[in-house]
C-alpha cells in the first residue's frame, strides 16, 4: 500500500483524480438536472409571481401568504396531519404484527412472505383504481357485496367524509405494508435464538419472551421506519387524486393534492405550486431534525 | 446467509424451522400448540388480504357491464376472453405497451450505467473532494422529491424536451436508491483487485468495464428489476411530459381514461389488469431476488 503510493507521482494521482470527475461527469450532470437544480428552483420560484412557465416579478413572501390566505390550505394541513395520524394509527402496527405473525410460523414462512410483499410490486396508479372499485357504492363493489352476506345495506364508503381518511390509509397499508414487514423480519432474524433459550430456562414464557426480547430489539428499525413511513405519507396524492379527487367536499384534500392542482388546474401558478412544495419539505425537514433530537437523547442517556 | 430460515435443504424437515420467540421445545405444550394454529390462521388471512383483491380484479375483468355492476358474485358468469381482448384493442393499449415497454427499456440502460458509474466513483476512485458529492447525493434521499417537480418540469419544457421519452430515460439515470445499492456493493470489493489492475497499467474506466462490472451481476440484477418496475410503474413525470401525446405510457393512459367521461367500469378494471401484468410477471420470475434483497439493505441501512 504505501510501498504503491510512493510509486505514484503526483502528477498521475492529479490524473486519476480528473478521470474519476469526468467518469463521474454525466451522472452528476443527471443529478443536477432532475434533483439538485429543481431543488434550488423550487425555492426561487417560490418568490417569483409567475405566469405559465415564466418568472414575471420577484414578490417575496406574497405566495406564502396568499397560500397561508387560501382556506384550503389549512383544510389540506389538517387533513395531511390526519392521514399522518391513521397511517401511525394503522400503517404503523400492521407490518409489525405481520413481521412477528409470520416469523412464527415454522412452515411456509416462504409462501406468507411472498403474499405478503406482493402488492407491493402493483403500480401505486392500478392499485388505487383497484381499490375504487373494491370500495365502489354500488352494491356489486366488492367489499358491498361480502357485506351482503351478512345482510348488510349497500353503503358508499367513499361519500362518508369521516370514513374516506382512515380508508385510503388502509388502501396504502395494503400496498405498502408488506416491504416493511419484510424488513422487520430480517430484524427478528438477527436476535440470537440463545436469548430465547437462556430466558426459556429462567421460566418465561412466549409473551414475556416477546416482551422483553423481541420487541427491545427491533425498538431502533420501528422508530427509523416510523419517521420514513411519516415522510412518506405526508406526500399522499395519488390516492386522494384517483379515488375521491380531493372530495367530498375537499375532506381528503392533501397538501400535495393542492400543489398538484395549482399547477394543473386552471391557473397553472407555478409559484404558488412550488411555495406549497417548499413548506411541504420545511415541514419535514422540521419533524426530521425533531425525530434526531430525539434519538440522540435517547442513545445518550442510555 | 440463511435468510430468514429459508433453507431448500431443510424443507423436509417436518417440524419445521423455530427461529422465533416460540421454541421447538415449547412447542410440545398444548397451549402453545394452541397458539401455533392461530398463527397459521393469522397468517393465513393476512395472506388472502393481500392477494384477494388482485384475483378478484382479473376475475372481474370477465365480468360484461352489466355483470360487473349488477353481480354480487365474485365469480364471472364464463371465462371470456374476448372482452379482454375488446379493452386492448378498443383502448388501443397495445400502443401503450409499446411506448412502456421502450421507456422501460432504456431506462434501465440508463439506471445501470449512471448510476453504477457514480457509485464507482463514490465508492472505489474516492478523488478529492468525493465526500462534498456523497454528502449531496445523500442529502436528495432526505428531501422529498416530489418537490422539484415544478420547476424539473418547467426546465423539460424550457429545453423543449416535452413530449417524448427523453427525459423519463434520464431521470432513470440519477437515482439516490440505486446508487446507495451500488455503493454498498462496491465498497465490499478487496482493495487489492484494484490496486494490482492499476499497476497493470488499466485506467479508471477500464477497471470498472473489465474488473468491477462482471463482477456485479448480482447487483445490477437487483437494480435492473427495481428500474424497470419503477419506469413501468411511474406516473408523475411521465404524465407531466407525455400527456396528450402518441406516447403515453400505460400508466398515463390509465389514469387518462379513468377521467374521462366515457370511462365504463369494466374497460377500467381490465385496463387495471393490463397494467399489472408486467409486474406480476416480474415478480414471479425475480420473486426470492426481491423479497430477499430488500431483507439485505434493510439490515445495513
Amino acid at each position: 500500500m504505501t510501498d504503491m503510493k510512493r510509486r505514484l507521482s503526483n502528477r498521475s494521482k492529479l490524473r486519476q483524480n480528473a478521470a474519476a470527475w469526468m467518469i463521474m461527469a454525466p451522472s452528476i450532470a443527471l443529478f443536477a438536472f432532475f434533483i439538485w437544480v429543481p431543488l434550488l428552483q423550487s425555492v426561487v420560484m417560490s418568490l417569483f409571481e409567475t405566469t405559465n412557465i415564466t418568472l414575471d416579478k420577484f414578490v417575496g413572501f406574497a405566495n406564502y401568504a396568499d397560500i397561508f390566505q387560501n382556506p384550503l390550505f389549512g383544510k389540506a394541513l389538517v387533513n395531511t396531519l390526519m392521514y399522518t395520524f391513521w397511517s401511525l394509527v394503522i400503517g404503523f402496527l400492521t407490518p409489525i404484527f405481520m413481521a412477528l405473525v409470520i416469523s412464527e410460523a415454522p412452515r411456509w414462512r416462504g409462501f406468507f412472505r411472498t403474499a405478503a410483499y406482493l402488492p407491493n410490486i402493483l403500480p401505486a396508479l392500478a392499485a388505487v383504481l383497484l381499490w375504487s372499485a373494491f370500495f365502489s357504492g354500488e352494491e356489486s363493489g366488492a367489499i358491498n357485496s361480502i357485506l351482503a352476506l351478512f345482510g348488510a345495506e349497500p353503503t358508499s364508503f367513499l361519500d362518508k367524509s369521516w370514513l374516506v381518511i382512515p380508508l385510503i390509509v388502509l388502501i396504502s397499508t395494503w400496498k405498502g405494508a408488506g416491504a416493511t414487514a419484510l424488513i422487520y423480519m430480517a430484524g427478528l432474524s438477527g436476535i440470537n435464538p440463545e436469548l430465547y433459550d437462556a430466558a426459556a430456562i429462567d421460566g418465561a414464557g412466549v409473551f414475556r419472551r416477546l416482551r422483553h426480547i423481541t420487541l427491545p430489539s427491533i425498538f431502533n428499525l420501528g422508530s427509523t421506519l416510523m419517521i420514513l413511513q411519516i415522510i412518506a405519507i405526508f406526500q399522499i396524492l395519488y390516492e386522494p387524486m384517483v379515488l375521491t379527487h380531493g372530495g367530498p367536499d375537499n375532506s381528503t384534500l392533501s397538501l400535495m393534492l393542492l400543489m398538484w392542482r395549482y399547477i394543473t388546474g386552471g391557473d397553472m401558478d407555478y409559484g404558488k405550486a412550488s411555495a406549497t412544495g417548499v413548506l411541504i419539505a420545511l415541514i419535514l425537514l422540521g419533524f426530521t431534525v425533531i425525530y434526531n433530537i430525539l434519538n440522540k437523547r435517547k442513545s445518550d442517556s442510555v | 446467509m440463511n435468510i430468514g430460515g429459508y433453507n431448500g435443504r431443510r424443507r423436509k424437515y417436518v417440524r419445521g424451522q423455530y427461529t422465533g420467540v416460540i421454541r421447538e421445545f415449547d412447542a410440545k405444550t398444548p397451549g402453545v400448540r394452541a397458539m401455533q394454529i392461530f398463527i397459521y390462521v393469522l397468517c393465513g388471512i393476512i395472506a388472502l388480504i393481500c392477494i384477494f383483491p388482485i384475483i378478484w380484479v382479473f376475475l372481474a375483468g370477465f365480468k360484461d357491464l352489466r355483470e360487473f355492476m349488477s353481480s354480487t358474485s365474485i365469480l364471472p358468469r364464463s371465462f371470456d376472453f374476448s372482452r379482454y381482448v375488446y379493452t386492448w384493442e378498443r383502448l388501443r393499449i397495445y400502443n401503450n405497451y409499446l411506448n412502456s415497454l421502450y421507456v422501460v427499456a432504456v431506462s434501465v440502460i440508463s439506471a445501470l450505467i449512471f448510476n453504477g458509474l457514480m457509485a464507482y466513483g463514490l465508492a472505489i476512485l474516492k478523488p478529492k473532494g468525493y465526500k462534498v458529492l456523497n454528502a449531496l447525493v445523500m442529502l436528495s434521499m432526505l428531501i422529498p422529491s416530489t418537490i422539484s417537480i415544478v420547476p424539473l418540469f418547467v426546465n423539460i419544457q424550457h429545453l423543449d424536451m416535452g413530449g417524448f421519452f427523453l427525459p423519463l430515460w434520464l431521470a432513470a439515470g440519477a437515482n439516490t436508491f440505486f446508487v446507495v445499492l451500488f455503493r454498498q456493493f462496491f465498497e465490499s470489493f478487496p482493495k487489492s483487485i484494484i490496486e494490482a489492475s492499476r499497476i497493470d497499467g488499466c485506467s479508471s474506466l477500464q477497471i470498472f468495464s473489465k474488473i468491477i462490472l462482471p463482477l456485479s451481476k448480482p447487483i445490477c440484477v437487483v437494480v435492473a428489476i427495481y428500474a424497470i418496475n419503477g419506469a413501468w410503474s411511474d406516473f408523475l413525470l411521465p404524465y407531466l411530459v407525455l400527456n396528450g401525446t402518441k406516447f403515453e405510457t400505460v400508466m398515463v393512459r390509465l389514469y387518462t381514461y379513468s377521467t374521462q367521461q366515457t370511462a365504463t367500469a369494466d374497460n377500467m378494471m381490465r385496463s387495471v389488469v393490463f397494467s399489472m401484468i408486467p409486474p406480476i410477471i416480474l415478480f414471479f420470475i425475480f420473486q426470492k431476488k426481491l423479497t430477499t434483497n430488500i431483507i439485505t439493505s434493510g439490515i445495513k441501512e
